[in-house]
């Protein structure tokens, strides 16, 4: 199999990336990590990921790191082959993407993975959730999510159409929908709503997260 | 002049985008915000966006600095100036140290700029903790960068826009704080730094 995917089988760095490639109905081989001293032995690091990290992507002799790299890697090489447009050709439908792809990182991925990793990674090892850090976090993505009610006015998707953009925010959101006791976030907000069950609902979601 | 960009002068956010406009040899207007209740007003509100910056091409607004930089360099972009390789392979290596910078490099610098230079311009006390911890967290990151370049003057072998999007943070952090030696102290990590200083495109930008 040409295309092999390294990661952890929970997370959302490796959930994105499965998601891509299922978007772009891409056949791969997942090589699950199970222990992470695996990946900081001195060969992952030389050949992998030189932070020790996961996932990375191996396309026949290409290796990849950084989950979004690596979306954008599927996108630029495997999108022309597919039925569904990640990133426009057109470059200003493209900045308008990117512009999405941008608040994802900056707004909010930081608030969620915060609450993830309070609730979810400290309580798998034991340690205590640190409830002042999640409360701080929830008020700073109810404040991120008014915006994207604003933006989703009128819209199923971000910029109208569905996109790499979209794609990159649902792994949290399922996350938080699974996993947490906050899916109100989304829920309240009705066109916030809408946006979540339209990715929830697509092909390529149900085969991720089956 | 086509081209707009309205944001905090000082801002690394800004520079990043300056610096791009420069490296490409494009003429544009500066617009400095200096001062924050300028930018609630009604049209920024109503293009939903109360950050900068924000750039203006002729009738095409766009905000985000990563997201304005790459619409530059998809639309300008020449032979003369390649910031994203048009080969496939070498451009995502370029996408994966873009995500360093995002994922690893900037969140501690960030910290360090919030409490040296937004607490400290605003009369706040800085929390010496926090910086501490920072300048560990960088340290841990810069040993890998360290390696990463090892036998080379740019992260992924040539000059690229992800080695653009890291100067702004670490010339702040030359120019304005004592940590200087967090860089100076690695020799491959000093030498890149170097090269990137040593840019004309870097020049013109903080002339």
């Amino acid at each position: 199999m040409a295309i092999k995917l390294i990661g952890f089988p929970q997370p959302p760095n490796t959930l994105r990336v499965v998601l891509t490639l299922n978007e772009l109905d891409l056949p791969f081989e997942f090589e699950s990590v199970t222990d992470f001293k695996t990946i900081k032995t001195e060969d992952f690091i030389a050949n992998k990921h030189p932070f020790g990290k996961v996932p990375v992507l191996c396309d026949g002799d290409f290796v990849i790191h950084e989950s979004r790299a690596i979306c954008r890697y599927l996108v630029s090489k495997y999108q022309k082959d597919a039925k569904v447009v990640l990133i426009p050709d057109d470059p200003n439908k493209a900045a308008i993407v990117e512009q999405y792809l941008s608040y994802e990182t900056s707004y909010y991925d930081p608030p969620l993975s915060k609450i993830v990793y309070q609730e979810i990674v400290n309580k798998k090892y034991g340690k205590p959730t640190d409830e002042a850090v999640v409360k701080q976090a929830l008020e700073d993505i109810e404040k991120v999510l008014d915006i994207y009610e604003k933006v989703l006015e009128g819209k199923d998707y971000l910029t109208g159409e569905y996109s790499l953009a979209d794609l990159l925010h649902i792994g949290y959101a399922q996350v938080i929908y699974t996993a947490t006791a906050h899916s109100d976030i989304f829920e309240k907000r009705p066109n916030v709503k809408r946006w979540i069950d339209n990715l929830r609902n697509r092909d390529a979601f149900k085969k991720t997260y089956a | 002049m086509a081209i707009k960009l309205i944001g905090f002068p000082q801002s690394p956010f800004t520079l990043g985008v300056v610096l791009t406009l420069n490296e490409l040899g494009l003429p544009f207007e500066l617009d400095p915000v200096t001062d924050i209740k300028t930018i609630k007003t009604e049209d920024f509100l109503a293009n939903k966006h109360p950050l900068v910056p924000v750039l203006y091409d002729g009738d095409f607004v766009i905000h985000e600095s990563l997201a304005i930089c790459r619409y530059l360099v998809s639309k300008y972009q020449n032979d003369a100036n390649v910031l994203i390789p048009d080969d496939l392979n070498k451009s995502s290596i370029v996408e994966q140290y873009i995500s360093y910078e995002i994922s690893y490099y900037f969140p501690p610098l960030q910290k360090i700029i919030y409490q040296e230079m937004y607490n400290r311009r605003n009369g706040r006390p800085v929390d010496e903790a926090v910086v501490k911890q920072a300048l560990e967290d960088i340290g841990k990151v810069l040993d890998i960068y360290e390696k990463v370049l090892e036998g080379k003057d740019y992260l992924s072998g040539e000059y690229s826009l992800a080695d653009l999007l890291h100067i702004a943070c670490a010339q702040f952090i030359y120019a304005s704080t004592a940590h200087s030696d967090i860089f100076e102290k690695r020799l491959n990590v000093k030498r890149w730094i170097a090269n990137l200083r040593n840019r004309d495109a870097f020049k013109k930008t903080y002339a």
